[in-house]
């Protein structure tokens, strides 16, 4: 890619000053979702949770599907921005900036859930450890609490992470606007200058924010999945969870990022930014993990098969050949039948529409493996007196589509206010002209010349 | 407590007692469809056979009031805790409903209020006035009662002198006509229900689960008396 | 503040001026770090690139990962002890659930101890007063200049600064 600086400029920041109306309309109709999806939880609140397709036993589904799944999707901007950091990975600089949004948007989407699905939701502060009035603190052995810290130091890490190389690229702006936006981005650009003392410390922010960040999200992950594998029900107390649902989260998060990409390539014409090689390596990562992925569902099943308890036979024959398995292999089919081959085939991987065909099915793919991993266990808990059976209200549908909105709308959002490309790594990664080779500081100071 | 599986009919008159006693709404016909009904003791029936050889088994379940609860760490506010009698308090009001603790409950014996309660005139002026109501989004389950054993604390104390075995009895117990249930403090040795419950009768529910119930479960061995006649 | 700097369009040009800078302060009056280097990225592999970069950042957030770590247990624990409810057939004070919560503070304090760091170091947000700063620099540009340069000296520099190849000599005052 030849281009100047000022044209790369020009390029990456025509979103924040232009949007047509086609950005408009869009926004309009998530926005109408999302207001649907506030307005079912409002009713829910008010008549209370008798209104979902909650019952006994099946007292968990679709909330906490939905809270599992944008967590693992969450897990997209650590691992491109975070390891890549790390591993010093060139190609990783047009993708950070989005991934980082995507992690920080469906965190706070999914800490809306456990919010969603409480009894009595206006008192969730009580998770929060504080002198209360009621003279006792949370109990710090339950594994919501460990959800509670997980989430939010993940929360703090990522947002950290996402504005922090956003500073350079806010002062940016600043020099190039005029009006409300100058002000506005001059705040919020903190009076970034580019000394070589900022750019050092700032560098040095990064790399210790990419070396935290990530056992904070392979943390964040695995104790949400302990919020099932503590509890002693059929299917759920497998030592597994951990390692498992990290390794979808991943899956999942790689997969949304593909999307994100493939849609911000063709909204905002960046065909030149993000090009078919950061397609093709995201393939080869998201191959990795669908094989990763059906390794993991292999051996869980296999174990549960071979080990023969009663009680968790009938939550595997449930999803083998009962009542879910029509989900179960749909499942199998969206995040492994179809992916795999597909991004096996080099061909098909350097093609961006390839790789989003393989992509949107593992979305889907995920969202039916918490639903069946929370589902089937509670239908079938034990004591065959107690089975159950469970059916989503429109509550729960709608509150679904309106979280999907509502990631939609706060990317759309982000859009148009941060640079969606990070622009001064964007700059940092490409190669120089060197108009003739230069003495360091300290052989200038030395007094030798420049050799002719 | 001890139940005697040998001597339970199967007439229910432990669940009655139990709605009446602890102030649970009946849910209504559709909402008990949809499997939400409290019945904080259920009788399980279990048909053996076909006809015209059926036999029935009746299992009174109730909270086993484990010693080592899979309810109680998960519970994010402290609202299912081990309280020093050790029975499994559940304080309605730390509850935030999270259902965590309906989860982990292997014997299904915790209930949500999916809706507020309510009662229709007149049965709302036969409330109990030493239970108190809850209303949505609470988890509630069987207490053994603990309304009644404090009170027969209460007068002991009052009275100085302990407690008598057979003094208090919670409501399931006391309503069976069959007297298939003993309950008491199985800290005392001489009490019926400490020498019940080391019957060779004797099993607990899903034993293999290590929650070590506190609910014994007397039954005769028919399986091998049907091998040895 | 009043200042005299030139704008680069490479790295090669920013390094001649800033050699021609650093050999002659002596001369002409002023010190080394009245040489001011603005850039619109990091330029780690020149020496301007390179003044300002020692810091203690890393040892400092290990310090606030232990603080956060130690404060964790010791809260967890002491709530805990202090109000002793028995859930589950478990200890109080439960090591590994509390080590989960350790675990967690000690990355947040990690966390908030580099941001707050960078913040105080970086000397961001600073929205006093008008420091020199060329618009440019977000095109590409590299500022090498003087801050306060002596009078006498100004013109010297302004040409020294165009000869070792800038685009524009400006100056600048507030």
């Amino acid at each position: 890619m030849n281009k100047t600086p000022e044209q790369i400029n020009k390029d990456l920041l025509r979103p924040i000053y232009h949007a047509t109306w086609r950005f408009y309309v869009t926004a309009a109709i998530l926005a109408a979702l999302v207001a649907a999806a506030l307005f079912a939880w409002g009713y829910q609140m008010y008549y209370g949770l008798g209104i979902s397709g909650l019952n006994r036993p099946v007292f968990w589904a679709f909330y906490i599907t939905n809270f599992v799944f944008w967590i693992g999707i969450s897990h997209a901007g650590t691992l491109i921005s975070a390891i890549l950091r790390v591993c010093n990975a060139s190609w990783r600089r047009p993708v950070t900036r989005c991934a980082e949004a995507i992690t920080v948007f469906s965190l706070s989407i999914a800490g809306l859930f456990p919010l969603i699905h409480l009894g009595r939701p206006w008192l969730f502060f009580w998770l929060i450890p504080y002198p209360s009035e009621r003279g006792i603190w949370p109990q710090f052995r339950s594994p919501l609490l460990w959800d509670f810290f997980a989430i939010n130091t993940y929360l703090i890490g990522s947002v950290t992470f996402l504005l922090l190389p956003s500073f350079p690229d806010f002062a940016l702006i600043r020099d190039r606007a005029s009006g409300w936006r100058r002000k506005v981005y001059g705040i919020i650009s903190l009076g970034w200058r580019g000394t070589p003392k900022q750019w050092h410390r700032l560098e040095m922010a990064m790399r210790i924010m990419a070396v935290a960040i990530i056992p904070v999200a392979v943390s964040v992950h695995t104790i949400v999945s302990w919020d099932f594998a503590m509890a002693p029900v059929p299917g759920w107390h497998s030592t597994v969870f951990g390692p498992c649902f990290v390794a979808g989260a991943i899956f999942s998060g790689i997969a949304a990022l593909i999307v994100a990409m493939a849609l911000l390539r063709k909204l905002l014409h960046l065909e030149e930014y993000l090009r078919p090689i950061h397609f093709d390596n995201l393939g080869k990562l998201l191959l990795v993990m669908s094989l990763l992925w059906f390794y993991f569902v292999f051996a869980e099943r296999l174990t549960t098969w071979y080990g023969n308890f009663p009680g968790e036979m009938s939550v595997f024959w449930s999803t083998q050949i009962g009542r879910f398995s029509p989900l179960f292999w749909t499942m199998v089919f969206c995040n492994f039948l179809i992916p795999a081959p597909i991004l096996a085939i080099k061909k098909l991987r350097n093609k961006i529409g390839w790789t989003v065909v393989a992509s949107v099915p593992i979305i889907i793919g995920m969202w039916l493996e918490r639903f069946l991993i929370i589902v089937p266990s509670l239908s079938y808990k034990y004591l065959p007196y107690n089975f159950g059976t469970y059916r989503p209200s429109w509550v729960e549908i709608i509150i679904t589509i309106g979280t999907f909105a509502a990631m939609g709308l706060l990317y759309l959002i982000f859009s148009r206010v941060f640079p969606i490309i990070s622009i001064w790594e964007l700059k940092l990664g490409m190669p120089k002209k060197e108009a003739a080779p230069e003495l360091t500081t300290q052989e200038a100071a030395a007094g030798q010349t420049q050799a002719g | 407590m001890v139940i005697d599986e040998d001597r339970c009919t199967g007439c229910e008159a432990c669940v009655a007692a139990c709605h009446a006693e602890n102030n649970i709404a009946t849910v209504g016909d559709d909402e008990a469809a949809r499997g939400r009904a409290l019945h904080w003791i259920r009788v399980e029936r279990y048909y053996e056979g076909d006809f015209p050889d059926i036999r029935v088994k009746y299992r009174p379940v109730l909270c086993q009031q484990c010693s080592d609860a899979p309810c109680e760490p998960v519970c994010p506010t402290y609202a299912s805790y081990q309280n020093n009698e050790g029975l499994n308090a559940q304080i309605y009001n730390r509850c935030i409903g999270t259902r965590y603790c309906a989860n982990a409950c292997p014997y299904m014996v915790r209930f949500f209020n999916f809706y507020n309660p309510v009662w229709d005139k007149p049965l709302d002026l036969q409330f109990n006035p030493d239970v108190s109501l809850r209303s949505v989004g609470i988890m509630e389950k069987c207490t053994f009662c603990i309304q009644r054993i404090k009170s027969a604390e209460i007068n002991a104390k009052a009275e100085k002198r302990p407690l008598k075995d057979g003094e208090f009895n919670s409501a399931c117990v006391q309503s069976c006509p069959a007297g298939a249930m003993i309950f008491g403090d199985l800290n005392d040795p001489e009490s019926r229900v400490s020498r019940l419950s080391k019957s060779n009768r004797g099993t607990t529910f899903l034993e293999e689960l290590g929650t070590h119930p506190k609910v014994v479960y007397l039954k005769r061995d028919t399986w091998h008396d049907e091998q040895n006649a | 503040m009043n200042a005299i700097y030139g704008l680069y369009p490479d790295p090669g040009s920013a390094q001649r001026a800033f050699n021609v800078l650093e050999r002659a302060e002596s001369e002409l009056g002023f010190s080394g770090k009245d040489i001011a280097v603005l850039s619109g990225e990091p330029y780690e592999g020149y020496g301007f690139g390179q003044r300002d970069n020692v810091t203690r950042m890393p040892w400092i957030a290990a310090l606030g990962a232990l603080a956060g770590g130690l404060s964790g247990w010791v809260f967890v624990a002491f709530t805990q002890k202090t109000y002793p409810m028995v859930s589950g057939g478990m200890q109080l004070v439960t090591k590994w659930p509390n080590g989960i919560i350790t675990y967690e503070l000690t990355m947040l304090g990690a966390i908030l101890t580099t941001l707050f760091v960078l913040l105080i170091t970086a000397r961001i947000p600073d929205w006093r007063g008008r420091k020199l700063y060329d618009p440019a620099i977000s095109n590409g540009k590299i500022l090498i200049g003087v801050v306060n340069p002596p009078e006498t000296a100004r013109a010297e520099l302004g040409t020294m600064l165009r000869d070792a190849g800038a685009e524009a000599v400006k100056e600048f005052t507030n």
